[in-house]
């Protein structure tokens, strides 16, 4: 059987406007519309007249589409719950930056 | 059909209350949720009790639940003779209850068939729906991401057939990882996820790519750390030696007088970035010490003892004469 190849797309390489993001997250446009209002899920350029969204606000989005349904949270609750794992990925990241530059064998 | 017994999978009674059935989930969801578990499994343990969940929450669901009575789990059972007519929901036919319905999906979309069947059969035919979109967890090595790579991807996408029927359908497919992708990348399959169906638009599959673990290399973003264990006299007159690279064996100058836990960088060496410089590779000094050693190697470092002025401890001897 012949498989074809599938090319990606690099989430990074895309920008995306209000109503691509709310397609795409799958959340409902008032919850996205509040996220986006208090600073949860920032666009691209805050000045820009039709501000455009890149792919840390689609991840951020459909983890909160994700943590919405699956724990039925309300706007305050997602904020704070999506804040405190992107404080949580930033230490991990931060100790992983530690740990690779410690000697793993101990002679 | 394959029966899954969703009161164990929450681990409540059979007549367990509501409220027991909803602090069960919770308790449950908090533990295996993908985006807050470190547990291995979890995505697969919260995919079955949400699943149980979204049935068992839902009254009408758990009726319709409980009368397909009590099996063992993965046992294959046809649903009792009257069921379909009390619980039309979009698997009306008869046909559709064959080996491959899931029971899940089946359940995820009673609540769709209640609501449009009150409304005349065939509602489900006029209304456009997008297919879901999906994300995989997709390993690699570090010789994966330094070189790129393909995988093959085997999954069971849910999809409507021409009567709006839901059922699992294999795909295989293969993907191309570009040069580049890292830890925590993700990359977008466009339309590679559940199908549309009545002119919706098809899913998209994201891939999640994580880095597997790596005997020699260490990776941060697009740095890569190895271990360079050192002898002493390697360290005090300095060397060259070889070090591995994803890209191949190089020459590595330790200048003299190098420290353990020094990182001596090695430009562009690390793992490739999309656009861009290349992430640098990092060789980690350590000092090992023979454990035995010769008698001829014991005298030379009797004679190094004797002719050094080197003081390691000064900064300790220093704070004790504070302390007087």
């Amino acid at each position: 059987m012949r498989i074809e190849l599938n090319e990606v797309i690099w989430l990074e390489a895309e920008t995306l406007s209000f109503d691509e993001l709310l397609e795409r997250s799958g959340l409902p446009a008032q919850l996205l519309k509040e996220l986006v209002q208090a600073g949860g899920i920032p666009p691209l350029d805050p000045s820009a007249a039709q501000p455009q969204y890149g792919a840390r606000a689609l991840m951020v989005a459909r983890r909160a589409r994700r943590l919405q349904q699956d724990f039925e949270l309300d706007a305050a609750a997602l904020l704070l719950v999506l804040d405190l794992l992107d404080r949580v990925a930033e230490l991990e990241g931060r100790l992983n930056e530690l740990q690779v530059k410690l000697p793993r064998r101990a002679s | 059909m394959q029966y899954k017994d969703y009161y164990a999978a929450l681990g409540v009674a059979r007549d367990a209350s509501e409220e027991q059935i909803k602090h069960a989930y919770r308790k449950l969801a908090r533990k295996y949720h993908p985006d807050v578990s470190k547990e291995s499994d979890a995505e697969a343990k919260f995919k079955e009790v949400a699943e149980a969940y979204q049935t068992l929450k839902d009254r009408e669901k758990r009726a319709a639940y409980d009368q397909l009575g009590t099996h063992r789990p993965g046992e294959d059972f046809r649903p009792p003779p009257d069921w379909q007519q009390q619980w039309q929901g979009p698997f009306g036919e008869g046909s559709a209850f064959g080996e491959q319905v899931d029971l899940g999906d089946l359940f995820a979309h009673l609540g769709a068939g209640f609501a449009r069947s009150a409304g005349g059969r065939g509602g489900r035919a006029q209304m456009a729906m997008p297919g879901r979109d999906f994300e995989v967890a997709v390993p690699i090595s570090i010789e994966e991401a330094y070189g790129g790579t393909h995988i093959d991807l085997d999954l069971a996408m849910p999809e409507y057939d021409e009567q709006g029927r839901l059922r699992p359908v294999p795909q295989a497919f293969r993907a191309r990882i570009p040069r580049g992708a890292t830890q925590g990348q993700r990359l977008r399959l466009a339309g590679k996820g559940g199908r549309g169906f009545n002119g919706g638009r098809n899913g998209d599959l994201y891939l999640d790519i994580s880095l597997r673990p790596h005997p020699v290399y260490r990776a941060n973003g697009h740095d890569l750390y190895l271990d360079l264990p050192l002898a002493p006299w390697e360290a005090v007159l300095g060397t060259a030696v070889e070090v591995p690279t994803p890209g191949g064996a190089v020459r590595l100058k330790v200048p003299a007088g190098t420290q353990a836990s020094q990182q001596l960088r090695l430009p562009r060496r690390g793992l490739p970035r999309p656009h861009g410089e290349p992430g640098d590779l990092y060789a980690v000094v350590s000092l090992v010490l023979p454990r035995e050693v010769g008698e001829r190697e014991r005298a030379l470092y009797q004679e190094l003892a004797t002719a050094s002025n080197f003081k390691p401890r000064a900064h300790l001897a220093e704070e004790g004469s504070h302390a007087h």
